[in-house]
């Protein structure tokens, strides 16, 4: 590598050395910016400038278990312990998105972008822009509830901007979340917002081809310890343990035992098919965006509508209390009959009406609910509307690409499916036409009656009347008859009631299906919230359709048992540092001339535990070539390798992660941490491709370790030929490296931070 | 095509309760009246009076309306001699340079005349003419007042979000009428309503007691009947969906153009005058035509006639002869063709004045009918006066289908070359004017051109084609989509490296589907070419019978289209 002057010259430069308020158990650079995400042991999300400035600190209230960054930088996504996957904008940490696609603790992310490798043969198709933008206004978002202070709503409020700008992805290039949770999950979502598919590798049987018996294993109890995407998406590498076993109840044997095992899974469907997936997840997630905001509307209307009516019904019960009392046999629309009519006033609405209520009362009822009516509407046609609008325009998009079978029908997107969704979004747009007649209707009719009253009350008070506002005597009798105590509007917003709709109106709807109208005439008898149900639940299903066939498409490819684990340690998973990552293969490059995709190659590092490996001790095993072989078999290039690698005595592996060339940056303790002194630890870069790698053989003895294989070969760690930096501290995990900015973050054990930049010679990574 | 022109009937009425103003009013009505009958100048000449007078008793509200009227004047008929009909009194008008296209007269003066009501509270005639602007927006490219210089882009646009907007603006209205104090029905207009329903609560008491279900069935009747929305209010809010139906069959969204016609008929159908109702049935009518065949659109074209028996049978007349015609041409019956677009012509030039739309459809047409007959030279000569005229009186939306016209003429006359730039020249136009669908249909054409130029260009074609595709199968109707899965599949058996032994289905399954859908439409020639095409494939695969069976169905729809029979033709016989 560099020259031997180097050795003497101290390696790596430390930037700072900074105390940090608690420690920290997860940290990532920016893939970026020099920005540091790091979560501590109290679950709290702290951002770091290169310089250690503080951005924002956010805790989201659960045990934090993952973190990953967004390949743009832009945003960060969180695994919880509860399984949720949560988004936050780099700028301010805001919540973004929360999607609960796992039920256990997501503890690994990986956050993959298409690479640019991938020659874009189908320009047209991927070059389909997105139409919503030049034909609708920025899309509504979920209204505000009012009265809630502050708090949590302020908070969707100010996200607002970025939430837009999430899920407008027709300018990224398109990328894979995927998470891996302790039972052995794994989920894919498309720009971490729509989820895709969702496999679980307990299912996988594995094939034993080269023994007599062709019983397939599966693994079971397994956990997901790291998954990693290739950059071309066709293939995932997952680290979990678990144990191998027959599939067959017969025989109960086991195999191997508890232990780690690598995988590789056929993901190919997310390259072959990335512009259509791409087309689907932008205008799909769209379209829930909006059916949350259509949600949200209508909670807030049902809240704000009941809410004035209880004032509405507060005021006016006592009338119906001093009709009893004054003893009359009547009811309260018949004493305000009888009141329009001229004919008498009785005592009990005399006194209603000028005690109880008075003009005060009624104009703050008033006030009430014709400030909420109108509140409603405003709900109504600056979210509620165009948030239909919309959706019905993007499903008709969807539409036109469901119909296109040689593409779409690969990815799930099923033809009948999404019609009938279509059909829903038509049907609540008539539904909300008609939501909002009522609802201007029964304002109007409101604030007849109202205006009615305070003209009696003047008149029985005998005060001057004329500047009062005219009113309908007509409708006055049809708000007694239909809207003193009915309740139309909020009968729209609820779910489980049943609309009469009258003769003429069914006979028209039925008329309307000769001219292509909807099929089922029944939906006018539906609410306006049972609508949007079944239009919701019409979503789920078109929507479910490409998730279940997206993750039937990826398959068992090929599994490494690697090292055994002691089983005590199969309930609680230990932190096995690993790392995986791909680098264009330098040597290859020239043989595999045939096309530019094969020239990735991945590596694999983990530490070796020491428990069971009573005579490998203190190792760390890299292995290369894992996924790539598999499509390249053919011509042979690259096979699966991998080597031993024993660390120094004295020392111990705390972490390593690899960095950019293949190089692995390990850290490591000195043995004597225990002593009074602040320990010692350091940091070394080794140049994996110039380790002797033996070419192991795949899959052929299920029955043991592939590590063992490599025992005999394994190399000792020579510190004096490496890049070393002696840290004097003692360390602990995480080690947080950025290939890009060339940087390392280490943590000591005494909650202090230590940067070190990677790359002394060359470009020194100036902070931006 | 809806003009936003209900608000205008009823709406003069509220300014005019109070007695004064007659005048003006009766000036309006007239103008309005001229401008029915198909009298532009003389309907400016009265409104200018109506401007004279109103400013004169400095009628505000009455001047606002009378602005909004010459709008809908303008934009019905671009007369370019306007400026000089005004009035110089008018300062709107005369602070307008001259030299201003009648487009831009019309965007000032709707602009003014929203503003004005806006200020004068009327929010009936605000959203009347947020609807006419929507309108303009739909149709008028406007270039963009911020870019300026050399660096500028100087194409010009439609702006789409503009006219969501402005509709958006007009659905307002819905919450705000109430302000307006006109709006206040007056005593005694529900009477009706009651006299409607009295048979049915005869047997129940006016108020019912705490009996449940009575009253639950009064309550629902409140849902539909019983709404005290003023029907001019609702009128102008059922026209803000005929406009919302009418953008989306030119932006190219198929669900939303038959959602809301749907939303009109359901929620409208009640309150809308008859002649509104009949074109959005007939929308309904064309959309079931071009997406469902034309069994199940002459079935609803029988309902809608007898529906609309009443009313002025225009709308509904003309969607029967234009369902003729597309069916005559498919069907290869040029004969009736020919005698429909003649009905069609007559139509266009009746006494109620010269309807331009309709000029131009019926000369669209009569192109299209020689095409089919394979006159060339005539259809072009048609399409290429019409091109004129179209250009002369600025209606760049016909102008793309004139020159998608004139390119399919060049392509059917084996000089793909020169049809190229007119595909190209549609294709613009359709840009420009976000005639999505439209360009999808360009596109396709100038697929088909490349083709004919050759199999070298057969990978350009199929690139075009998929780059159409998602609209053209989501929005394009059985015909369009039929002939893009032909071209398409002609695509991949000219390519010479594709090979039919090694994916058949891919061909087959475009074959298969096209074949089906114009099955539907009876359209012989291209039904016959896919089987064509089928056969062709059967045959390379070695699949005898099946190749029989197709040549048979080849063979079967050449014949139908060589003596077409309308004798015997059931649909026909229904009228």
């Amino acid at each position: 590598m560099e020259t031997d002057e180097t050795d003497h010259v101290l390696p790596f430069q430390l930037q700072f050395d900074k105390p940090v308020a608690s420690q920290v158990k997860i940290a990532e650079w920016n893939p970026e910016k020099d920005l540091l995400a790091m979560v501590t042991e109290d679950s709290k999300i702290l951002l770091h400038r290169f310089n250690w400035q503080r951005l924002w600190t956010i805790s989201p209230g659960r045990n934090i278990t993952s973190l990953c960054w967004r390949p743009d930088g832009k945003a960060i996504a969180v695994g919880l312990e509860d399984g949720t996957i949560s988004l936050h904008d780099v700028e301010n940490g805001k919540l973004l998105r929360s999607l609960k696609s796992h039920t256990v603790a997501v503890v690994c992310l990986n956050w993959e972008e298409e690479g640019q490798l991938i020659r874009d043969d189908s320009k047209t198709s991927s070059s389909y822009e997105d139409r919503t933008s030049r034909f609708f206004p920025p899309a509504p978002r979920v209204p505000r509830m009012p009265g809630v202070v502050s708090g949590d709503t302020s908070f969707m409020e100010d996200s607002e901007d970025s939430y837009g700008e999430l899920s407008n992805s027709s300018y990224q290039r398109f990328n894979i979340l995927c998470s891996g949770d302790k039972d052995g999950s794994i989920c894919f979502s498309i720009f971490g917002i729509f989820p895709i598919g969702k496999i679980n590798i307990n299912r996988f049987s594995v094939p034993t081809p080269f023994m007599d018996k062709q019983t397939p294993r599966q693994i079971s109890n397994s956990s997901i310890y790291k998954v990693s995407l290739s950059k071309d998406l066709c293939r995932l590498i997952v680290m979990c343990s678990g144990e191998l076993n027959e599939n067959t109840e017969s025989r109960e044997s086991q195999m191997v035992g508890q232990g780690m095992h690598s995988l590789v899974l056929d993901t190919s469907i997310f390259s072959k098919r990335k512009s259509e997936l791409h087309q689907l997840a932008q205008q799909a997630s769209n379209i829930e965006d909006l059916t949350e905001v259509i949600r949200a509307s209508l909670s807030v209307m049902c809240k704000q509508w009941s809410d004035a009516m209880r004032t509405f019904l507060e005021k006016f019960d006592s009338l119906s209390t001093l009709i009893i009392d004054h003893a009359l046999d009547s009811s309260p629309q018949e004493e305000f009959l009888s009141l329009l009519g001229g004919a008498r006033t009785s005592s009990a609405v005399h006194q209603f009406l000028v005690n109880s209520l008075g003009e005060v009362g009624v104009k703050r009822v008033l006030k009430v609910i014709c400030g909420t009516a109108k509140e409603l509407q405003r709900i109504v046609l600056d979210h509620l509307q165009p948030a239909a609008e919309i959706i019905g325009f993007r499903m008709g998009e969807l539409r036109g690409l469901s119909r296109w079978r040689a593409r779409y029908h690969g990815i799930g997107l099923d033809e009948m499916l999404i019609n009938n969704a279509t059909e829903k979004c038509g049907m609540i747009l008539v539904q909300i036409e008609r939501f909002m007649r009522v609802l201007s209707t029964v304002e109007q009719q409101f604030s007849n009656f109202f205006n009615w009253l305070l003209k009696c009350i003047k008149l029985l008070m005998q005060e001057p009347s004329d500047q009062l506002l005219p009113y309908n005597s007509e409708l006055v009798v049809i708000f007694l008859k239909f809207l003193y105590d009915q309740d139309p509007v909020k009968q729209l917003l609820e779910v489980d009631h049943d609309i009469e709709v009258d003769l003429e109106t069914m006979q028209r709807v039925k008329e309307l299906v000769q001219f292509g109208g909807f099929s089922d005439c029944e939906y006018l008898q539906r609410t306006l919230a049972k609508e949007f149900q079944q239009m919701e639940d019409s979503f789920k299903e078109a929507f479910l359709m490409p998730f279940t066939t997206v993750s039937r498409k990826m398959l068992y490819e090929d599994l490494l048992a690697l090292f055994p684990l002691p089983s005590s340690s199969a309930s609680v998973s230990m932190a096995i540092p690993m790392s995986i990552s791909s680098y264009e293969d330098a040597s290859n490059a020239v043989s595999s001339h045939q096309t530019c995709q094969h020239s990735f190659v991945d590596y694999v590092c983990f530490q070796v535990p020491d428990e069971p490996f009573s005579d490998i001790a203190n190792c760390i095993g890299i292995m290369r070539g894992f996924a790539h072989d598999l499509s390249s078999s053919k011509n042979g290039c690259t096979s699966l390798e991998a080597v031993l690698l024993y660390v120094p005595a004295g020392y111990e592996c705390v972490d390593l992660s690899l960095y950019k060339d293949s190089q692995i940056v390990l850290l490591l303790n000195g043995a004597s941490a225990s002593s009074e002194s602040s320990g010692d630890a350091c940091m070394m870069i080794v140049q994996a491709s110039e380790l002797p790698f033996i070419s192991i053989s795949r899959s052929t003895n299920l029955n043991s370790w592939n590590l063992s294989q490599l025992k005999g070969s394994a190399v000792q760690l020579q510190m004096e030929n490496e890049k070393v930096r002696n840290i004097p501290h003692s360390v602990i995990a995480p080690l947080a490296v950025s290939a890009s900015r060339g940087v390392a973050c280490v943590f000591a054990a005494r909650k202090r931070a230590l940067v070190y930049i990677l790359e002394e010679d060359e470009e020194v990574p100036d902070t931006e | 095509m809806t003009n936003g022109a209900e608000g205008f009937d009823s709406v003069p009425s509220s300014s005019g309760s109070n007695g004064s103003g007659r005048y003006e009013i009766g000036l309006i009505y007239l103008g309005m009246m001229h401008l029915h009958f198909g009298h532009p100048k003389q309907a400016l000449q009265v409104l200018t009076e109506a401007v004279r007078f109103s400013q004169q008793q400095s009628n505000e509200s009455c001047l606002a309306y009378t602005l909004a009227a010459i709008c809908n004047v303008l934009s019905e008929f671009g007369c370019s001699s306007s400026a000089g009909v005004l009035g110089t009194s008018f300062s709107p008008i005369t602070s307008m340079d001259t030299s201003l296209s009648v487009g831009q007269q019309l965007f000032v003066l709707l602009r003014e005349s929203l503003k004005r009501a806006e200020s004068l509270k009327l929010k009936r005639l605000v959203a009347s003419n947020h609807l006419a602007l929507a309108k303009f927006d739909l149709l008028h490219a406007q270039r963009s007042l911020l870019s300026f210089g050399p660096k500028a882009s100087m194409k010009l646009r439609t702006f789409p979000i503009n006219v969501c907007k402005e509709l958006r603006l007009c659905s307002n209205l819905i919450s705000e009428f109430g302000y307006e104090s006109s709006t206040m029905t007056t005593d005694g207009a529900f009477s009706t309503t009651w006299l409607n329903n009295l048979p049915k609560s005869m047997d129940s008491p006016l108020l019912p007691q705490e009996n449940g279900h009575r009253n639950n069935c009064d309550a629902h009747r409140f849902f539909t009947q019983l709404s005290t929305v003023p029907k001019s209010v609702l009128q102008l809010l059922g026209s803000s969906y005929i406009m919302r139906s009418t953008a989306w069959e030119m932006y190219g969204s198929a669900p939303l153009a038959r959602i809301n016609s749907l939303v009109y008929t359901t929620c409208f159908a009640d309150a809308s005058s008859s002649s509104d109702a009949a074109s959005v049935h007939a929308k309904l009518i064309q959309h079931l035509a071009v997406f469902r065949g034309y069994k199940e659109a002459f079935v609803a074209l029988k309902v809608a006639e007898e529906k609309f028996l009443t009313v002025s049978k225009s709308v509904i007349l003309l969607v029967k002869l234009q369902l003729l015609h597309e069916r005559a041409l498919h069907r290869g019956n040029l004969k009736l063709a020919q005698q429909v677009c003649d009905e069609l012509g007559v139509l266009a030039s009746s006494v109620s004045g010269v309807d331009k739309d309709l000029k131009t459809e019926a000369s669209l047409r009569h192109a299209r009918t020689l095409l089919a007959a394979n006159q060339f030279s005539q259809a072009a000569a048609v399409a290429h006066s019409l091109f004129c005229m179209c250009y002369k009186f600025n209606m760049q939306v016909q102008n793309a289908t004139v020159l998608l016209l004139l390119a399919e003429i060049h392509k059917k006359s084996g000089n793909a070359v020169l049809g190229l730039p007119y595909a190209l020249a549609s294709l613009s136009f359709c840009q420009s004017f976000n005639l999505d669908l439209l360009k999808a249909s360009a596109t396709l054409t100038l697929a088909e051109l490349w083709l004919s130029l050759g199999s070298n260009h057969a990978k350009r074609a199929l690139t075009l084609i998929h780059g159409a595709l998602p609209m053209i199968l989501g929005h394009g109707g059985l015909e369009l989509q039929a002939r893009a899965q032909i071209t398409e599949a002609k695509c991949y058996l000219s390519d010479p490296s594709y090979s039919v032994f090694k994916d058949s289905e891919v061909v087959l399954d475009l074959l298969r589907q096209a074949s089906d859908e114009l099955q539907v439409l009876e359209y012989h020639e291209l039904a016959a070419e896919a089987f064509y095409l089928m056969a062709h494939v059967f045959d390379k695969l070695g699949q005898l019978e099946r190749r029989e069976e197709a040549a048979a169905s080849f063979k079967e729809h050449m014949m139908a289209l060589e003596n077409p029979q309308d004798e015997d033709d059931p649909l026909l016989n229904m009228f």
